[in-house]
């Protein structure tokens, strides 16, 4: 562990509270800002990724956005939980973008952030010493990550003092410093009016209906399996004109992303629709067009890349740290497969990866293994002879939910002792959005940071009416209940000895419980519910209080969300089903369906819609037309076995005609 | 002797606990023969992931011979005073009350932090949560002449959490 002040590079907190202390003229409590700091750093990074509608929208354009644009706007900021950004990084607001290139390949780059964090402290740090004189603390407002280049937006007159930083070294590597230019990327907020205005459609609802289609075509249900190979031949993209201009082409798949994300109404039966992703035969000489999808389907399983132009590990670097669940890569047919060290890359690059180009690199066996710890874990010991911890734990959660007071009242006395620490840098777990730090922060009595006395003394607080008076300024929780949710929970308790005797008549003390909590909390703040992980831990004493108990000592941790994974106990491994059987197979033709067929619509009644997903399902099982599989469901009474069942007969029997099958699939 | 101030009872305990943490973890890490050293000789508990460890003697067999190479990042801590006027044990029995010092508390010390087992920085980084209870060290002298350990681990639980 590192020293008093936080470890340079993770939090980096220190460099940037030492530049705002000076300015600062009343006194200020400098641990706390560090923490603060980095709180608030996160947020911003948070808030970055998967924000790509940020950008800003200028000129005429911006004025002839119609209604539906901006519903659509709406939907995809709700979605990517944005909303306040792009209100607040609105137009008009005095922001320059430059981008910065290099950092990826940074030794800050294996952290576990990617170096963003790290990166945008160098930046600040470096923005203000070249002007210590400055009033106003030089400050990166905004920041995103757009392939290999971090966006961030400064205030405009930081511009030239920002770009004359090209070429300077972060943490081993050079940095390219350039003014942004949106046109590159494809990430403008107004890609879906432009490829519709390019494209000739009338509309940006059309566009938006066109490409519902078109994802309806080649989404596999059945499979979980969304086919976006051979773009570049789509009769439908072609004659929509995408392909006509570099310009349309770059926003196209941004834009094709986010349709797909809007016909979700929830961002869980959005990630449970597809485990698979084909991305075959698209010509791609880098994923600078095409990297959205990782924020679209972070959870990936399959992704096929075969057949694209990739030279080197640098034309995919941007999903360097996406796809943390990838186990099946095919790569076959691009430069980059013949490379040396592509397989290593590859490895090290997705931890859980066990299919690559079609070959098992990694056995489940050996997947399984990197999560074991040396140290095997063990069901939680509860040694708890007369139920007091597990009463106590029980209790103590719903009262700390609903009535903090009579939880004071009935078990705190005047010796007991609270304090709580954030651990502003813990790690988390998956796509975890941590929120902001800001109602514990000034609390909190981390002693890595918290070095004076007086502050040490201020973040402790004894007696229940000191506890009373903290606690009823925290946001209000609600934890999970033991009962029903046992899992989310780790519990640990067993008896010692030499507890302060609250009557003085024993010299040698009194025995006690330790009791060690581990779990997690829904925060309530207004509308927003934040989940947040803690780690709790109560020493009980005999005392005055409800069941003759006290809390002598309450410490609390808390920490970004980290799921319950850990303490779960090691299972079996269970063997893939299908091994080195590529799980990405799309049909060989895929049905031609309808605009939007089995995709709910405006109008489109419930009971359509599961119809027309039930025939796709049919097809995609028994490889019959759409028409056809409809007449099976139909004459079996809509009931999917039956109708199999059905199928499996008249197959057999000889009693379909070829046009009931799809071309190929027989 | 008199009831010690508020200002002497932080800064003994934020001391004890901040040293502690400042000298165990990198122990764990590169000098594990010393491990047993920041052991108490009577133990109320000490678990790993939930598996009873007997003693520091035991903790550091474990680290020695079946631990691979481990990096602990200690990212938040904080401690607490358990009891203010912990009964130290002496060789001749309880001290009694005129004998003890600022230093015969009982802590609570809670840390948070990852754990990366293995050398690759590549390695997942894996959250744990740690309480200790640290205690006065009984004996005079350190071992060997050397200075003594003056908090010792009374009980310790360690849990991966993430």
């Amino acid at each position: 562990m590192k020293g008093g002040k936080g470890s340079r590079g993770r939090s980096g907190g220190s460099d940037r509270g030492g530049i705002r202390k000076k300015g600062a003229a009343k006194r200020v409590d400098r641990d706390g800002d560090l923490a603060m700091d980095a709180g608030s750093t996160q947020g911003r990074v948070k808030k970055a990724r998967g924000d790509s509608s940020r950008s800003v929208a200028t000129g005429p354009r911006a004025h002839t956005r119609d209604r539906t644009l901006d519903a659509i706007q709406k939907a995809i900021s709700s979605n990517t939980n944005s909303q306040a950004n792009v209100r607040q990084g609105g137009r008009g607001s005095n922001l320059e973008q430059v981008s910065v290139r290099g950092w990826k390949q940074s030794k800050a780059a294996s952290n576990r952030d990617g170096g963003v964090e790290s990166l945008i402290t160098f930046l600040e740090k470096k923005l203000n010493s070249s002007d210590s004189k400055a009033g106003s603390r030089a400050r990166i407002t905004k920041s995103r990550v757009e392939g290999d280049a971090f966006i961030v937006s400064i205030r405009s007159e930081l511009l030239d003092r920002m770009l004359k930083m090209n070429g300077f070294s972060f943490a081993g590597a050079p940095l390219t410093i350039q003014t942004y230019d949106p046109s590159a990327n494809g990430m403008d907020q107004t890609m879906l009016s432009e490829v519709s205005r390019n494209s000739g459609a009338p509309s940006t609802a059309d566009t938006k209906s066109k490409m519902t289609a078109i994802l309806s075509k080649r989404y596999f249900q059945q499979q979980k399996l969304l086919n976006l190979s051979k773009l570049g031949s789509d009769p439908d993209l072609l004659a929509m004109g995408i392909f006509d201009s570099t310009s349309t082409e770059s926003k196209f798949f941004p834009a094709l992303m986010k349709v797909w994300e809007m016909n979700f109404d929830n961002s869980t039966a959005r990630r449970e629709a597809v485990e698979s992703v084909s991305l075959a035969d698209n010509q791609l000489a880098n994923i600078t067009v095409v990297t959205t999808l990782a924020q679209s389907f972070p959870d990936l399983k399959n992704l096929d890349l075969s057949n694209n132009n990739f030279k080197d590990s640098q034309s995919l670097i941007g999903w360097r740290w996406k796809f943390r669940n990838l186990e099946f890569l095919d790569l076959t047919g691009t430069p980059f497969s013949a490379d040396p060290t592509f397989k290593d890359t590859m490895l090290k690059w997705y931890p859980k990866l066990r299919y690559l180009n079609n070959t098992e690199v990694r056995t489940a066996e050996e997947v399984a293994a990197q999560k074991k710890t040396p140290i095997p874990v063990q069901a939680p010991h509860f040694q708890d002879e007369s139920q007091i911890g597990e009463n106590f734990v029980k209790a103590f959660f719903v009262g700390y939910d609903n009535n903090r007071t009579d939880l004071l009242n009935g078990v705190y006395d005047n010796n007991s002792t609270f304090s709580l620490n954030v651990n502003t840098t813990a790690p988390r777990a998956q796509q975890t959005e941590t929120a902001a730090w800001d109602p514990y922060i000034k609390k909190s009595r981390n002693l890595l940071k918290i070095n004076h006395l007086p502050a040490r003394m201020s973040r402790s607080f004894v007696g229940a009416e000191k506890i009373r008076e903290m606690w009823s300024s925290l946001p209000q929780t609600r934890h999970p209940d033991i009962g029903a949710h046992p899992e989310e929970w780790l519990i640990e308790c067993f008896p010692i000895p030499g507890l302060p005797d609250p009557s003085g008549q024993s010299p040698t003390g009194v025995g006690g419980l330790l009791i060690m909590v581990h779990g997690k909390f829904e925060e309530i703040n207004g509308p927003k519910v934040d989940l947040r992980s803690f780690d709790r831990t109560f020493i009980l004493g005999p005392g005055g209080g409800m069941g003759g108990i006290r809390v002598i000592n309450d410490i609390l941790c808390l920490r970004a969300h980290g799921g319950h994974e850990a303490w779960m106990l090691e299972q079996p491994v269970v063997q893939a089903t299908q091994p080195g059987q590529p799980p990405i197979q799309p049909p060989a033709a895929p049905p031609a369906t309808s605009d939007g067929y089995g995709m709910p619509a405006p109008g489109k009644p419930d009971a359509q819609v599961q119809q027309e997903q039930l025939v796709m399902q049919i097809s995609a099982k028994t490889g019959m037309t759409l028409p056809y599989s409809e007449m099976a469901l139909s004459g079996n009474g809509w009931n999917l076995d039956a109708a199999l069942k059905n199928f499996e007969e008249l197959k057999a029997q000889g009693q379909l005609p070829p046009d009931a099958f799809l071309p190929g699939a027989v | 002797m008199a009831p010690a101030s508020e200002d002497a009872l932080t800064k003994v305990s934020t001391d004890a606990a901040t040293e502690f943490v400042q000298s165990f973890y990198p122990a764990l890490q590169s000098n594990r023969g010393t491990i047993s050293t920041f052991y108490n000789q009577t133990i109320s508990m000490i678990l790993f992931n939930g598996n009873v460890v007997a003693d520091g003697k035991a903790v550091q067999e474990i680290f020695v011979n079946q631990m691979p190479p481990a990096h602990y990042e200690v990212q938040s801590f904080d401690c607490q005073i358990i009891n203010q006027a912990y009964p130290t044990p002496t060789a001749t029995g309880l001290k009694a009350p005129n004998e003890t010092t600022l230093k015969d508390k009982s802590i609570l010390v809670l840390v948070s932090g990852y754990v990366r087992f293995g050398e690759s920085r590549d390695l997942p980084q894996r959250g744990f949560s740690e309480t200790f209870v640290l205690v006065p060290n009984p004996s005079a002298d350190g071992p060997k002449g050397k200075r003594k350990r003056e908090w010792l681990i009374e009980s310790q639980t360690f849990r991966l959490v993430v």
